[in-house]
C-alpha cells in the first residue's frame, strides 16, 4: 500500500496533513532553488529530513525501496549528464579524439541533481508513509488545492487496487494457459491484450460510478466536508519549516550565491 | 387508492444496434409496495432502471415521485429513485466508507450536521457502525453491498431501487442482505432473479421477459405457477415446488 505505515502514532503522524504538505513544499523549493553544485547546502535539508524520518520510524528499507521505485525516471536523466556538460574532459572513449567524452562538470551536475531528487522525494515519501492518503486529500482540500484535483486523486487512489486486482486475474488466467512458458513474443502481445482490455474495462467502470455519482445527484460541484484543523503543534512545525527552509536558502545564497 | 410513486406508461426503449430491449412497459408502483422484478438475463430489467433514472432516453412517459422525467427534472428522479447499482465498486467510489455516504447527502445542499448525521443513522442502518473510517477495498463483498445500501439510504429517498441485490453473494450475506431488506421501511422495487429472495421480501412480483411484462401479482402466486417461471428462464424455490399445481 501507498501509505501502508500511514496509520501509526508517533508525533509526526499526529502533525496535520496541510502543515506536512506546507512544510513538503517549503523543503521542495529550498532544495530546488539552491545554488548549483554546492553540496553543503543539501547538509540541513538532509539532517532535518533524517530527523523526521527516525521519529516516524518508518523502516529505512520501505524507504529505499520507494525510492528505487521512482528513480529510474530520474537517473536516466542524472546519467545524460556527464556526457553532455562542456568542460574539462575526465575521460573519453575512444581514448584518441574520442566522441564520448564525460567532464568534471558534467560528473558534479548529476550528482547535484541526483542529491536534489534524493531530497525532494525523499521528503515525498516521509510525508506519504506518516499521513494516511485520506487526510492528505483532506489536507489539500483546505490549502485550497481545486476540489476536481482532491476527488480525482481520491477516485485514483480508490480504484487503483480494484483496476490492480483485474489485472492480476487476467494474468493468473493466462499464466494458467501457458504456464508463464510461451513464446516471449505471444506473451508480449497478450500482455498488450490485458493492458487494452483493462483499459476498455476501465472506461465501462468509470460510467457506471458516473451513473452512480448522478444518481446520488451529483451535477459536477462536490460538496465533500472539510475535515481537520491545525492545532498549536501544526502551526509550529509549518512554520518550523518553512522558516528553515528560508534560512538555509539564504545562507546558500549568501555563501555562494 | 394512493398515487403511484412510480408510474410507467408504455415505455419503449431500443439499443442503437436495432435490438429492441423495452417493448413497451406499463407499470406502476404504490407507496409502501414492495415489488420483485424477476426476469432472465436480457429481459430488460436493468434497461428500465436506467431509463427510470434518465440514464436512457426512452420512449413513453415515466413519473417518479410526482415528477414526469425529462431532462430538466433527472436529478429530482434520482433524487426520489435510491438506485442501487449491481456493482457495489462502482458504487462506493470515494475513498472511505464514511465520505460516500456523506456524497449524496453533501450533494443535497444539507448542512454538516444533518449529513453526519444521516451518515450515522444510515450506517447503523445496515449494521456497519464501526465501519466509518475503512476503506471500501477493505470490505467482503457482503459488507460493501450493505455500505452501497446505506450511500442510498442516507438520501432517504422515496423508493428504493436495487440491482441484483444478492449476486455474489455467500449465502450468509445473503441471508443478512434479506434480514436487511425484510426490516426496511420504504418502497422497494427489486430486480433479481432470486426468486427466493422474492418471496422474502416482496409481496408483488412483475415477471419481464423479452422487453415485455409478462406476468404481475402476488408473490406467492407468481411462485405457485411453476410454467410461467420456468417459461420466462427463472427457478421457483425448491422448497415450494409441488404446492401450488
Amino acid at each position: 500500500m501507498l501509505d501502508h505505515f500511514a496509520s501509526r502514532a508517533t508525533p509526526v503522524h499526529r502533525l496535520d496533513a496541510a502543515a506536512k504538505t506546507v512544510a513538503l513544499l517549503a523543503v521542495v523549493l529550498a532544495t530546488v532553488l539552491m545554488v548549483r553544485g554546492r553540496f553543503l547546502g543539501f547538509v540541513p535539508t538532509a539532517l532535518a529530513l533524517a530527523a523526521y524520518h527516525a521519529v516516524s520510524r518508518t523502516p529505512v528499507a520501505f524507504a529505499v525501496r520507494r525510492l528505487a521505485v521512482i528513480s529510474p525516471l530520474a537517473l536516466a536523466v542524472v546519467v545524460l549528464f556527464p556526457f553532455l556538460e562542456p568542460g574539462e574532459a575526465l575521460w573519453r572513449w575512444p581514448a584518441e579524439g574520442g566522441g564520448l567524452v564525460v567532464t568534471r562538470e558534467g560528473l558534479l551536475r548529476a550528482a547535484d541533481l541526483l542529491a536534489r531528487f534524493v531530497l525532494c522525494s525523499w521528503a515525498a515519501l516521509l510525508l506519504l508513509a506518516t499521513t494516511p492518503f485520506q487526510d492528505l486529500l483532506q489536507g489539500l482540500a483546505r490549502l485550497h488545492v481545486p476540489r476536481v484535483f482532491v476527488t480525482q486523486l481520491a477516485i485514483l487512489y480508490r480504484y487503483l487496487w480494484v483496476v490492480l486486482d483485474e489485472a492480476m486475474r487476467m494474468r493468473r488466467a493466462r499464466t494458467l494457459r501457458d504456464g508463464g512458458l510461451g513464446p516471449w513474443r505471444l506473451r508480449l502481445r497478450s500482455r498488450a491484450g490485458i493492458i487494452g482490455v483493462l483499459f476498455l474495462r476501465s472506461w465501462d467502470r468509470a460510467e457506471r460510478i458516473y451513473r452512480a455519482m448522478a444518481a446520488r445527484g451529483f451535477d459536477g460541484t462536490l460538496h465533500t466536508p472539510r475535515r481537520g484543523r491545525m492545532r498549536p503543534a501544526d502551526w509550529v512545525f509549518a512554520l518550523a519549516a518553512v522558516a528553515g527552509a528560508a534560512a538555509v536558502l539564504m545562507g546558500d545564497r549568501l555563501l555562494y550565491g | 387508492m394512493a398515487e403511484a410513486v412510480i408510474e410507467l406508461q408504455d415505455v419503449r426503449y431500443r439499443y442503437p444496434t436495432g435490438a429492441e430491449a423495452l417493448a413497451g412497459v406499463t407499470l406502476a408502483v404504490r407507496p409502501g409496495e414492495r415489488v420483485a422484478l424477476a426476469g432472465p438475463n436480457g429481459a430488460g430489467k436493468s434497461t428500465l432502471v436506467l431509463a427510470m433514472a434518465g440514464f436512457l432516453w426512452a420512449e413513453g412517459t415515466i413519473r417518479v415521485a410526482g415528477h414526469t422525467l425529462s431532462r430538466g427534472t433527472a436529478r429530482d428522479v434520482r433524487r426520489h429513485l435510491g438506485l442501487v447499482f449491481q456493482d457495489a465498486d462502482d458504487q462506493l467510489f470515494m475513498p472511505r466508507v464514511r465520505d460516500d455516504v456523506a456524497f449524496g447527502p453533501a450533494t443535497m445542499g444539507l448542512d454538516e450536521a444533518e449529513v453526519e448525521a444521516r451518515v450515522a443513522s444510515a450506517l447503523s442502518a445496515v449494521g456497519l457502525e464501526g465501519y466509518a473510517d475503512w476503506a471500501p477495498y477493505h470490505l467482503s463483498a457482503g459488507e460493501k453491498r450493505r455500505a452501497a445500501l446505506a450511500t442510498v439510504l442516507a438520501m432517504q429517498p422515496y423508493v428504493l431501487v436495487l440491482d441484483e441485490p444478492s449476486a455474489g453473494l455467500d449465502p450468509g450475506g445473503r441471508r443478512d442482505l434479506i434480514g436487511l431488506l425484510a426490516g426496511v421501511e420504504r418502497t422497494l422495487l427489486v430486480i433479481t432473479h432470486d426468486l427466493d429472495l422474492a418471496l422474502e421480501t416482496c409481496d408483488r412480483t412483475v415477471v419481464m421477459d423479452a422487453g415485455r411484462i409478462v406476468g404481475d401479482g402476488p408473490t406467492a402466486d407468481i411462485l405457485a405457477d411453476p410454467t410461467l417461471a420456468e417459461a420466462h428462464g427463472l427457478e421457483v424455490p425448491h422448497r415450494l415446488r409441488g404446492q401450488g399445481g
